[in-house]
Protein backbone atom coordinates (compact mmCIF):
# COMPACT_ATOMS: atom_id res chain seq x y z
CA UNK A 1 0.00 0.00 0.00
CA UNK A 2 2.94 2.84 0.74
CA UNK A 3 4.65 1.95 -2.20
CA UNK A 4 1.89 1.96 -4.43
CA UNK A 5 1.02 5.62 -2.91
CA UNK A 6 4.50 6.68 -2.69
CA UNK A 7 4.65 8.29 -6.28
CA UNK A 8 1.95 10.15 -5.54
CA UNK A 9 3.31 11.65 -1.90
CA UNK A 10 6.49 12.56 -4.49
CA UNK A 11 4.16 14.50 -7.31
CA UNK A 12 2.35 16.51 -4.36
CA UNK A 13 5.46 17.14 -3.00
CA UNK A 14 6.60 18.64 -6.31
CA UNK A 15 3.83 20.31 -6.89
CA UNK A 16 4.30 22.38 -3.23
CA UNK A 17 8.32 23.03 -4.49
CA UNK A 18 6.90 24.16 -7.71
CA UNK A 19 4.35 26.77 -6.32
CA UNK A 20 6.84 27.89 -4.07
CA UNK A 21 8.67 29.45 -6.91
CA UNK A 22 6.03 31.96 -7.85
CA UNK A 23 6.50 33.61 -4.57
CA UNK A 24 5.68 36.75 -5.76
CA UNK A 25 1.86 35.73 -6.68
CA UNK A 26 1.54 34.25 -3.26
CA UNK A 27 2.43 37.62 -1.30
CA UNK A 28 -0.28 39.45 -3.87
CA UNK A 29 -2.73 36.99 -2.49
CA UNK A 30 -2.30 37.46 1.07
CA UNK A 31 -2.00 40.63 0.36
CA UNK A 32 -5.30 40.40 -1.66
CA UNK A 33 -6.89 38.90 1.42
CA UNK A 34 -5.78 41.32 4.12
CA UNK A 35 -7.63 44.20 2.43
CA UNK A 36 -10.77 42.44 2.09
CA UNK A 37 -10.27 41.44 6.17
CA UNK A 38 -10.48 45.29 6.43
CA UNK A 39 -13.49 45.66 3.42
CA UNK A 40 -15.90 43.35 5.50
CA UNK A 41 -14.88 44.99 8.97
CA UNK A 42 -15.72 48.36 7.83
CA UNK A 43 -19.21 46.67 5.70
CA UNK A 44 -20.54 44.74 8.24
CA UNK A 45 -19.76 47.06 11.29
CA UNK A 46 -21.81 50.20 9.30
CA UNK A 47 -24.73 47.54 8.21
CA UNK A 48 -24.96 46.67 11.92
CA UNK A 49 -24.62 50.27 13.77
CA UNK A 50 -27.75 50.88 11.63
CA UNK A 51 -30.01 48.12 11.03
CA UNK A 52 -31.54 45.23 13.32
CA UNK A 53 -29.13 42.26 13.98
CA UNK A 54 -30.35 38.76 12.39
CA UNK A 55 -31.51 36.77 15.15
CA UNK A 56 -28.90 34.02 15.41
CA UNK A 57 -26.16 36.19 13.78
CA UNK A 58 -24.88 39.05 16.13
CA UNK A 59 -21.97 41.38 14.27
CA UNK A 60 -18.99 39.24 16.41
CA UNK A 61 -20.41 35.99 14.41
CA UNK A 62 -21.10 37.77 11.20
CA UNK A 63 -16.95 39.10 11.42
CA UNK A 64 -16.03 35.40 12.04
CA UNK A 65 -18.37 33.87 9.32
CA UNK A 66 -16.52 36.08 6.32
CA UNK A 67 -12.98 35.88 7.96
CA UNK A 68 -13.03 32.28 8.50
CA UNK A 69 -14.92 32.29 4.99
CA UNK A 70 -12.11 34.45 3.32
CA UNK A 71 -8.94 32.37 4.48
CA UNK A 72 -11.06 29.16 3.07
CA UNK A 73 -11.06 30.67 0.10
CA UNK A 74 -7.10 30.85 0.06
CA UNK A 75 -7.30 26.92 -0.09
CA UNK A 76 -10.71 26.51 -2.01
CA UNK A 77 -10.15 28.50 -4.84
CA UNK A 78 -7.02 26.98 -5.96
CA UNK A 79 -7.98 25.15 -8.63
CA UNK A 80 -6.20 21.66 -8.52
CA UNK A 81 -7.73 20.16 -11.44
CA UNK A 82 -6.37 23.17 -13.67
CA UNK A 83 -3.09 21.12 -14.61
CA UNK A 84 -5.98 19.10 -17.10
CA UNK A 85 -6.90 21.88 -19.07
CA UNK A 86 -3.12 22.47 -19.22
CA UNK A 87 -2.04 19.35 -20.35
CA UNK A 88 -4.70 18.55 -22.98
CA UNK A 89 -3.47 21.94 -24.65
CA UNK A 90 0.05 21.04 -24.76
CA UNK A 91 -0.60 17.29 -25.67
CA UNK A 92 1.19 16.38 -22.76
CA UNK A 93 -1.88 14.16 -21.34
CA UNK A 94 -1.22 11.32 -23.73
CA UNK A 95 2.02 10.69 -21.88
CA UNK A 96 1.05 10.71 -18.77
CA UNK A 97 -1.61 8.19 -19.45
CA UNK A 98 1.39 5.83 -21.04
CA UNK A 99 2.59 5.95 -17.41
CA UNK A 100 1.71 3.41 -14.62
CA UNK A 101 -0.01 5.62 -12.93
CA UNK A 102 -3.69 6.70 -11.72
CA UNK A 103 -3.85 9.72 -13.68
CA UNK A 104 -6.59 11.24 -11.85
CA UNK A 105 -5.02 10.10 -8.70
CA UNK A 106 -1.75 12.24 -10.01
CA UNK A 107 -3.70 15.43 -10.30
CA UNK A 108 -5.69 15.15 -7.09
CA UNK A 109 -1.54 14.60 -5.64
CA UNK A 110 -0.78 17.63 -7.67
CA UNK A 111 -3.57 19.61 -6.79
CA UNK A 112 -3.32 18.72 -2.89
CA UNK A 113 1.03 19.33 -2.91
CA UNK A 114 -0.49 23.01 -4.40
CA UNK A 115 -2.87 23.73 -2.05
CA UNK A 116 -0.61 22.43 0.86
CA UNK A 117 1.32 25.62 0.48
CA UNK A 118 -1.43 27.98 0.43
CA UNK A 119 -2.97 25.85 3.28
CA UNK A 120 0.95 26.89 5.13
CA UNK A 121 -0.10 30.71 4.41
CA UNK A 122 -3.27 30.11 6.04
CA UNK A 123 -1.30 31.02 9.88
CA UNK A 124 0.54 34.18 8.64
CA UNK A 125 -2.70 35.63 6.87
CA UNK A 126 -4.63 34.80 10.17
CA UNK A 127 -1.84 36.10 12.37
CA UNK A 128 -2.49 39.73 9.83
CA UNK A 129 -5.97 39.36 9.98
CA UNK A 130 -6.22 39.48 13.49
CA UNK A 131 -4.10 42.71 13.99
CA UNK A 132 -8.08 43.83 12.16
CA UNK A 133 -10.76 41.60 13.28
CA UNK A 134 -11.59 39.22 16.19
CA UNK A 135 -12.35 35.77 15.18
CA UNK A 136 -14.65 33.95 17.72
CA UNK A 137 -13.11 30.60 18.61
CA UNK A 138 -15.65 27.65 18.81
CA UNK A 139 -15.24 25.25 21.56
CA UNK A 140 -12.60 21.95 20.32
CA UNK A 141 -15.73 19.54 19.73
CA UNK A 142 -17.60 22.13 17.49
CA UNK A 143 -13.66 23.07 16.08
CA UNK A 144 -13.20 19.34 15.01
CA UNK A 145 -16.36 18.95 13.41
CA UNK A 146 -15.53 22.17 11.26
CA UNK A 147 -12.40 20.66 10.19
CA UNK A 148 -13.78 17.59 9.39
CA UNK A 149 -16.70 19.09 6.98
CA UNK A 150 -14.24 21.42 5.52
CA UNK A 151 -11.86 18.05 4.45
CA UNK A 152 -15.18 17.37 3.04
CA UNK A 153 -15.80 20.27 1.23
CA UNK A 154 -12.20 20.56 -0.22
CA UNK A 155 -13.13 17.19 -1.89
CA UNK A 156 -16.31 18.12 -3.77
CA UNK A 157 -14.67 21.06 -4.44
CA UNK A 158 -12.16 18.89 -6.15
CA UNK A 159 -14.73 16.95 -7.76
CA UNK A 160 -16.58 19.76 -9.09
CA UNK A 161 -13.40 21.22 -10.03
CA UNK A 162 -12.39 17.73 -12.09
CA UNK A 163 -15.96 17.49 -14.15
CA UNK A 164 -15.35 21.34 -15.05
CA UNK A 165 -12.16 21.04 -16.11
CA UNK A 166 -12.64 17.74 -18.15
CA UNK A 167 -14.81 19.55 -20.28
CA UNK A 168 -12.17 20.70 -21.90
CA UNK A 169 -11.85 17.29 -23.48
CA UNK A 170 -14.58 18.28 -25.84
CA UNK A 171 -14.07 21.76 -26.29
CA UNK A 172 -11.08 22.89 -25.42
CA UNK A 173 -11.45 26.70 -24.24
CA UNK A 174 -13.41 26.62 -21.19
CA UNK A 175 -11.58 29.48 -19.38
CA UNK A 176 -14.57 31.83 -19.25
CA UNK A 177 -16.99 29.44 -18.39
CA UNK A 178 -15.02 28.34 -15.44
CA UNK A 179 -14.63 31.94 -14.11
CA UNK A 180 -18.29 32.07 -14.83
CA UNK A 181 -19.36 29.36 -12.46
CA UNK A 182 -16.65 30.53 -9.89
CA UNK A 183 -18.71 34.14 -9.69
CA UNK A 184 -21.96 32.25 -9.42
CA UNK A 185 -20.50 29.55 -7.10
CA UNK A 186 -19.16 32.26 -4.80
CA UNK A 187 -22.19 33.99 -4.55
CA UNK A 188 -24.46 30.59 -4.01
CA UNK A 189 -21.98 28.37 -2.00
CA UNK A 190 -22.28 31.51 1.05
CA UNK A 191 -18.83 32.55 0.50
CA UNK A 192 -19.78 36.16 -0.15
CA UNK A 193 -22.73 36.12 2.91
CA UNK A 194 -24.36 33.30 4.54
CA UNK A 195 -26.94 31.66 2.47
CA UNK A 196 -29.76 32.56 5.59
CA UNK A 197 -29.79 36.03 4.08
CA UNK A 198 -31.37 34.57 0.84
CA UNK A 199 -35.08 34.53 1.30
CA UNK A 200 -37.69 32.01 1.31
CA UNK A 201 -38.10 29.53 -1.38
CA UNK A 202 -34.55 30.72 -3.00
CA UNK A 203 -33.10 30.32 0.40
CA UNK A 204 -34.52 26.72 0.74
CA UNK A 205 -33.11 25.99 -2.89
CA UNK A 206 -29.82 27.33 -2.17
CA UNK A 207 -29.26 25.06 0.58
CA UNK A 208 -30.11 21.87 -1.57
CA UNK A 209 -27.66 22.65 -4.35
CA UNK A 210 -24.02 21.13 -4.26
CA UNK A 211 -22.50 24.29 -3.62
CA UNK A 212 -24.09 24.96 -0.16
CA UNK A 213 -21.42 21.84 0.53
CA UNK A 214 -18.15 23.68 0.02
CA UNK A 215 -18.89 27.00 2.07
CA UNK A 216 -22.16 27.36 3.87
CA UNK A 217 -21.87 23.72 5.85
CA UNK A 218 -18.30 24.31 7.42
CA UNK A 219 -18.98 27.91 8.17
CA UNK A 220 -22.71 27.67 9.44
CA UNK A 221 -21.29 24.45 11.50
CA UNK A 222 -18.33 27.40 12.85
CA UNK A 223 -20.31 30.44 13.94
CA UNK A 224 -23.06 27.63 15.75
CA UNK A 225 -25.68 28.26 13.49
CA UNK A 226 -26.01 24.42 12.78
CA UNK A 227 -27.13 22.92 16.08
CA UNK A 228 -25.19 20.33 17.79
CA UNK A 229 -27.81 17.75 17.15
CA UNK A 230 -27.62 18.70 13.17
CA UNK A 231 -23.77 18.13 12.94
CA UNK A 232 -24.58 14.28 11.41
CA UNK A 233 -26.73 15.22 9.08
CA UNK A 234 -24.60 18.02 7.43
CA UNK A 235 -22.04 16.00 7.23
CA UNK A 236 -23.56 12.86 5.59
CA UNK A 237 -25.20 15.54 2.88
CA UNK A 238 -21.39 17.04 2.07
CA UNK A 239 -20.33 13.35 1.83
CA UNK A 240 -23.50 12.29 -0.59
CA UNK A 241 -22.57 15.39 -2.92
CA UNK A 242 -18.78 13.99 -2.23
CA UNK A 243 -20.26 10.35 -3.94
CA UNK A 244 -22.36 11.68 -6.50
CA UNK A 245 -19.88 13.97 -8.69
CA UNK A 246 -16.82 11.78 -7.40
CA UNK A 247 -19.08 9.35 -9.56
CA UNK A 248 -19.33 11.54 -12.82
CA UNK A 249 -16.33 12.71 -12.63
CA UNK A 250 -15.11 8.98 -12.73
CA UNK A 251 -17.69 8.31 -15.69
CA UNK A 252 -16.33 11.45 -17.25
CA UNK A 253 -12.96 11.02 -17.28
CA UNK A 254 -13.49 7.31 -18.30
CA UNK A 255 -15.43 8.19 -21.83
CA UNK A 256 -12.92 11.22 -21.87
CA UNK A 257 -9.56 8.94 -22.15
CA UNK A 258 -10.90 7.14 -24.31
CA UNK A 259 -11.92 10.02 -26.58
CA UNK A 260 -8.14 11.81 -26.64
CA UNK A 261 -7.37 12.91 -29.58
CA UNK A 262 -4.09 14.73 -30.91
CA UNK A 263 -4.46 18.71 -31.61
CA UNK A 264 -1.56 18.98 -33.83
CA UNK A 265 1.67 21.40 -32.89
CA UNK B 1 -4.98 59.50 -36.86
CA UNK B 2 -8.26 59.27 -37.02
CA UNK B 3 -8.35 57.54 -40.02
CA UNK B 4 -5.62 54.49 -38.38
CA UNK B 5 -8.24 54.41 -35.15
CA UNK B 6 -11.11 53.82 -37.13
CA UNK B 7 -8.99 50.81 -39.15
CA UNK B 8 -8.23 49.54 -35.04
CA UNK B 9 -11.75 48.97 -34.44
CA UNK B 10 -12.71 47.62 -37.86
CA UNK B 11 -9.91 45.00 -37.04
CA UNK B 12 -11.38 44.41 -34.01
CA UNK B 13 -14.91 43.49 -34.94
CA UNK B 14 -13.51 41.70 -37.86
CA UNK B 15 -11.84 39.63 -34.99
CA UNK B 16 -14.88 39.11 -32.74
CA UNK B 17 -16.85 37.75 -36.27
CA UNK B 18 -14.23 35.24 -36.09
CA UNK B 19 -14.22 34.04 -32.64
CA UNK B 20 -17.64 34.34 -32.03
CA UNK B 21 -18.47 31.43 -29.62
CA UNK B 22 -15.23 32.71 -27.38
CA UNK B 23 -16.77 36.48 -27.49
CA UNK B 24 -20.23 35.07 -26.35
CA UNK B 25 -18.74 33.47 -23.56
CA UNK B 26 -17.18 36.19 -22.47
CA UNK B 27 -19.71 38.83 -22.52
CA UNK B 28 -21.74 36.17 -20.46
CA UNK B 29 -18.83 36.04 -17.94
CA UNK B 30 -18.96 40.56 -18.07
CA UNK B 31 -22.98 39.99 -16.93
CA UNK B 32 -22.23 37.61 -14.56
CA UNK B 33 -19.41 39.48 -12.90
CA UNK B 34 -21.34 42.48 -11.90
CA UNK B 35 -24.82 40.46 -11.88
CA UNK B 36 -22.92 38.51 -8.62
CA UNK B 37 -21.75 41.98 -7.17
CA UNK B 38 -25.63 43.55 -7.58
CA UNK B 39 -27.00 40.49 -6.13
CA UNK B 40 -24.79 39.98 -3.16
CA UNK B 41 -25.56 43.68 -2.82
CA UNK B 42 -29.38 43.43 -3.03
CA UNK B 43 -29.58 40.15 -0.46
CA UNK B 44 -27.95 41.57 2.08
CA UNK B 45 -29.85 44.49 1.34
CA UNK B 46 -32.62 43.00 2.42
CA UNK B 47 -31.47 41.85 5.23
CA UNK B 48 -29.94 45.47 6.43
CA UNK B 49 -31.57 48.18 4.60
CA UNK B 50 -29.35 51.04 5.21
CA UNK B 51 -25.83 51.57 4.52
CA UNK B 52 -25.03 54.74 6.79
CA UNK B 53 -27.95 56.04 5.42
CA UNK B 54 -28.15 54.62 1.92
CA UNK B 55 -30.61 52.49 0.31
CA UNK B 56 -30.34 49.62 -2.34
CA UNK B 57 -31.24 51.71 -5.05
CA UNK B 58 -29.23 54.19 -4.31
CA UNK B 59 -26.33 51.75 -3.77
CA UNK B 60 -27.18 50.37 -7.21
CA UNK B 61 -26.90 53.75 -8.80
CA UNK B 62 -24.10 54.32 -7.29
CA UNK B 63 -22.04 50.89 -8.60
CA UNK B 64 -23.21 51.64 -11.87
CA UNK B 65 -21.82 55.18 -11.83
CA UNK B 66 -18.60 53.82 -11.39
CA UNK B 67 -18.86 50.62 -13.42
CA UNK B 68 -19.69 52.98 -16.60
CA UNK B 69 -16.93 54.82 -16.07
CA UNK B 70 -14.67 52.11 -15.60
CA UNK B 71 -16.02 50.00 -18.63
CA UNK B 72 -15.40 53.33 -20.51
CA UNK B 73 -11.65 52.97 -19.40
CA UNK B 74 -11.55 49.29 -20.51
CA UNK B 75 -13.46 49.37 -23.32
CA UNK B 76 -10.86 52.66 -24.70
CA UNK B 77 -7.41 52.79 -22.57
CA UNK B 78 -7.15 49.59 -21.74
CA UNK B 79 -4.26 48.25 -23.20
CA UNK B 80 -2.15 50.43 -21.31
CA UNK B 81 -2.27 47.74 -18.40
CA UNK B 82 0.30 45.77 -21.00
CA UNK B 83 3.07 48.67 -21.23
CA UNK B 84 4.95 46.94 -17.93
CA UNK B 85 4.33 44.07 -20.35
CA UNK B 86 5.87 45.25 -23.39
CA UNK B 87 8.60 46.97 -21.63
CA UNK B 88 9.80 43.88 -19.71
CA UNK B 89 9.55 41.52 -22.87
CA UNK B 90 11.09 44.13 -24.52
CA UNK B 91 8.40 45.17 -27.14
CA UNK B 92 7.94 48.63 -25.90
CA UNK B 93 11.14 49.40 -28.36
CA UNK B 94 9.49 49.49 -31.52
CA UNK B 95 6.65 52.05 -30.20
CA UNK B 96 9.56 54.48 -30.06
CA UNK B 97 10.42 54.19 -33.77
CA UNK B 98 7.53 54.61 -35.73
CA UNK B 99 6.54 58.44 -36.03
CA UNK B 100 3.36 58.43 -34.61
CA UNK B 101 2.78 59.66 -30.66
CA UNK B 102 3.79 56.14 -28.58
CA UNK B 103 0.24 56.32 -26.14
CA UNK B 104 -1.66 56.15 -29.24
CA UNK B 105 0.26 53.57 -30.91
CA UNK B 106 -0.12 51.43 -27.32
CA UNK B 107 -3.65 52.24 -27.52
CA UNK B 108 -4.10 50.44 -30.50
CA UNK B 109 -1.95 47.66 -30.02
CA UNK B 110 -4.85 45.13 -32.15
CA UNK B 111 -6.79 42.69 -29.15
CA UNK B 112 -9.53 40.93 -28.91
CA UNK B 113 -11.45 43.45 -26.81
CA UNK B 114 -14.70 44.55 -27.75
CA UNK B 115 -16.78 47.31 -25.66
CA UNK B 116 -18.90 44.81 -24.42
CA UNK B 117 -18.78 45.73 -20.86
CA UNK B 118 -19.38 49.55 -22.10
CA UNK B 119 -22.75 48.52 -23.36
CA UNK B 120 -23.89 46.50 -20.15
CA UNK B 121 -22.73 49.66 -17.99
CA UNK B 122 -24.76 52.07 -19.99
CA UNK B 123 -27.82 49.86 -20.12
CA UNK B 124 -27.25 49.22 -16.07
CA UNK B 125 -27.22 53.47 -15.72
CA UNK B 126 -29.78 53.75 -17.85
CA UNK B 127 -31.99 51.56 -15.06
CA UNK B 128 -30.74 52.59 -12.46
CA UNK B 129 -31.49 56.07 -12.49
CA UNK B 130 -34.88 56.17 -12.53
CA UNK B 131 -34.89 53.29 -9.93
CA UNK B 132 -32.73 55.84 -7.56
CA UNK B 133 -35.35 58.02 -7.72
CA UNK B 134 -33.91 60.47 -10.31
CA UNK B 135 -35.62 62.12 -13.06
CA UNK B 136 -33.63 61.91 -16.27
CA UNK B 137 -33.78 65.42 -17.52
CA UNK B 138 -31.33 66.86 -20.03
CA UNK B 139 -29.27 68.46 -18.07
CA UNK B 140 -28.97 65.46 -15.51
CA UNK B 141 -28.23 63.35 -18.89
CA UNK B 142 -25.57 66.45 -19.41
CA UNK B 143 -23.82 65.97 -15.93
CA UNK B 144 -23.82 62.09 -15.91
CA UNK B 145 -22.45 61.67 -19.10
CA UNK B 146 -19.25 64.43 -17.97
CA UNK B 147 -18.83 62.29 -14.64
CA UNK B 148 -19.09 59.05 -16.82
CA UNK B 149 -16.01 60.19 -19.17
CA UNK B 150 -14.30 62.38 -15.81
CA UNK B 151 -14.44 58.84 -14.34
CA UNK B 152 -12.76 57.19 -17.25
CA UNK B 153 -10.48 59.91 -17.01
CA UNK B 154 -9.37 59.14 -13.52
CA UNK B 155 -8.85 55.58 -13.71
CA UNK B 156 -6.33 56.58 -17.28
CA UNK B 157 -4.77 58.80 -15.00
CA UNK B 158 -4.04 56.10 -12.53
CA UNK B 159 -3.06 53.21 -14.78
CA UNK B 160 -1.34 55.36 -16.79
CA UNK B 161 0.79 56.75 -14.09
CA UNK B 162 1.28 52.92 -12.83
CA UNK B 163 2.21 51.94 -16.43
CA UNK B 164 4.60 54.53 -16.46
CA UNK B 165 6.38 53.49 -13.12
CA UNK B 166 7.52 50.51 -15.31
CA UNK B 167 10.10 52.48 -16.82
CA UNK B 168 12.28 52.75 -13.39
CA UNK B 169 10.99 49.49 -12.44
CA UNK B 170 10.16 46.53 -14.32
CA UNK B 171 8.00 45.12 -12.29
CA UNK B 172 5.19 46.94 -10.78
CA UNK B 173 2.39 44.17 -10.80
CA UNK B 174 1.68 44.35 -6.91
CA UNK B 175 1.22 48.20 -7.09
CA UNK B 176 -0.98 47.60 -10.33
CA UNK B 177 -3.02 45.21 -8.36
CA UNK B 178 -3.24 46.84 -5.17
CA UNK B 179 -4.77 49.95 -6.99
CA UNK B 180 -7.33 47.84 -8.93
CA UNK B 181 -8.33 45.76 -5.81
CA UNK B 182 -8.86 49.05 -3.91
CA UNK B 183 -10.66 50.16 -6.68
CA UNK B 184 -12.97 47.49 -7.48
CA UNK B 185 -13.98 46.42 -3.86
CA UNK B 186 -13.99 49.97 -2.13
CA UNK B 187 -15.82 51.85 -4.62
CA UNK B 188 -18.75 49.82 -4.42
CA UNK B 189 -19.76 51.16 -0.71
CA UNK B 190 -19.96 55.25 0.43
CA UNK B 191 -16.48 56.24 1.56
CA UNK B 192 -17.85 56.86 5.03
CA UNK B 193 -17.97 53.16 5.83
CA UNK B 194 -14.00 53.58 6.45
CA UNK B 195 -11.28 54.82 8.39
CA UNK B 196 -10.42 58.67 8.02
CA UNK B 197 -7.07 57.90 6.71
CA UNK B 198 -8.71 55.70 4.09
CA UNK B 199 -11.18 57.89 2.97
CA UNK B 200 -8.55 60.60 2.33
CA UNK B 201 -6.63 58.30 -0.11
CA UNK B 202 -10.19 57.41 -2.01
CA UNK B 203 -11.07 61.34 -2.21
CA UNK B 204 -7.41 62.77 -2.81
CA UNK B 205 -4.68 60.59 -3.44
CA UNK B 206 -6.30 58.07 -6.13
CA UNK B 207 -9.62 59.84 -6.69
CA UNK B 208 -12.06 56.87 -7.41
CA UNK B 209 -14.39 58.65 -4.99
CA UNK B 210 -14.80 60.96 -7.58
CA UNK B 211 -15.65 58.10 -10.27
CA UNK B 212 -19.09 57.89 -8.37
CA UNK B 213 -19.55 58.73 -4.17
CA UNK B 214 -19.10 62.74 -5.02
CA UNK B 215 -21.20 62.92 -7.78
CA UNK B 216 -23.99 60.08 -6.87
CA UNK B 217 -23.87 62.09 -2.67
CA UNK B 218 -24.43 65.11 -4.97
CA UNK B 219 -27.12 64.02 -7.23
CA UNK B 220 -28.90 62.10 -4.66
CA UNK B 221 -28.92 65.33 -2.15
CA UNK B 222 -26.94 62.88 0.28
CA UNK B 223 -25.14 64.71 3.58
CA UNK B 224 -21.52 63.92 2.45
CA UNK B 225 -20.70 62.29 5.35
CA UNK B 226 -17.45 60.60 4.67
CA UNK B 227 -15.30 63.95 4.95
CA UNK B 228 -17.93 66.47 5.47
CA UNK B 229 -17.35 68.31 2.19
CA UNK B 230 -19.70 70.62 0.70
CA UNK B 231 -21.81 68.37 -1.68
CA UNK B 232 -21.25 70.81 -4.48
CA UNK B 233 -17.58 69.06 -4.98
CA UNK B 234 -18.91 65.81 -6.69
CA UNK B 235 -19.21 68.71 -9.83
CA UNK B 236 -15.52 68.47 -9.84
CA UNK B 237 -15.53 64.70 -11.35
CA UNK B 238 -14.72 66.07 -15.03
CA UNK B 239 -12.55 68.36 -13.74
CA UNK B 240 -10.56 65.90 -11.40
CA UNK B 241 -10.65 63.56 -14.14
CA UNK B 242 -8.75 66.22 -17.02
CA UNK B 243 -6.72 67.23 -14.17
CA UNK B 244 -5.40 63.25 -13.29
CA UNK B 245 -4.96 62.51 -16.87
CA UNK B 246 -2.85 65.55 -17.50
CA UNK B 247 -0.19 65.12 -14.18
CA UNK B 248 0.07 61.48 -15.50
CA UNK B 249 0.26 62.69 -19.15
CA UNK B 250 3.54 64.75 -18.16
CA UNK B 251 4.78 62.06 -16.06
CA UNK B 252 4.51 59.77 -19.19
CA UNK B 253 6.44 61.83 -21.38
CA UNK B 254 9.19 62.03 -18.66
CA UNK B 255 9.06 58.16 -17.86
CA UNK B 256 9.77 58.12 -22.02
CA UNK B 257 12.59 60.24 -22.31
CA UNK B 258 14.13 58.24 -19.19
CA UNK B 259 13.59 54.90 -21.31
CA UNK B 260 16.17 52.77 -22.05
CA UNK B 261 14.64 48.84 -22.31
CA UNK B 262 15.34 46.02 -20.08
CA UNK B 263 18.12 44.52 -22.70
CA UNK B 264 15.83 41.89 -23.57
Amino acid sequence: MATALAPYWEFAKKAFAREATYRFEVFTEVGSLILRVYLLRCLWTALYAQNAAPLNLPLHSMITYATVALLMSLVLEIDGTRLIREKLRDGTIATDLMKPIVVPFYFFSDGVGRTLLYAVLVLPTLLCALLLVRIDVPDPARFGVFVLSFLIAYCVNFVLNFCMNSIAFWTLETFALQLIVRWVSDLLSGQIIPLTFFPGLLGRALFALPFAAIYSTPLLIYVGITPRGAWGAALAVQAIWFVIFGSAAFGIWQAASRRIVVQGG
Amino acid sequence: MLAAYAQYWRINILTMLEYRANFIMWFAFTIVYHGVALGALYVTMRQFPSMNGWTFREMFFLYSLWMTGHELHNAVFFQIVSVPDFVREGRFDRFLVRPIDTLFQVLTVPQQLLPDGLVLALTTLTIAIPVAGLHASPLLVLFVAMVVVGGALIDLGISLGVATLSFWFVRVDTLRWAVMSLEQDFTRYPISIYARGVRIVLAFVLPFAFMNYFPATFLLQKQESGLGLNPEIGLLTPAIGLGWFAISYVFWRRGLRHYQGTGS
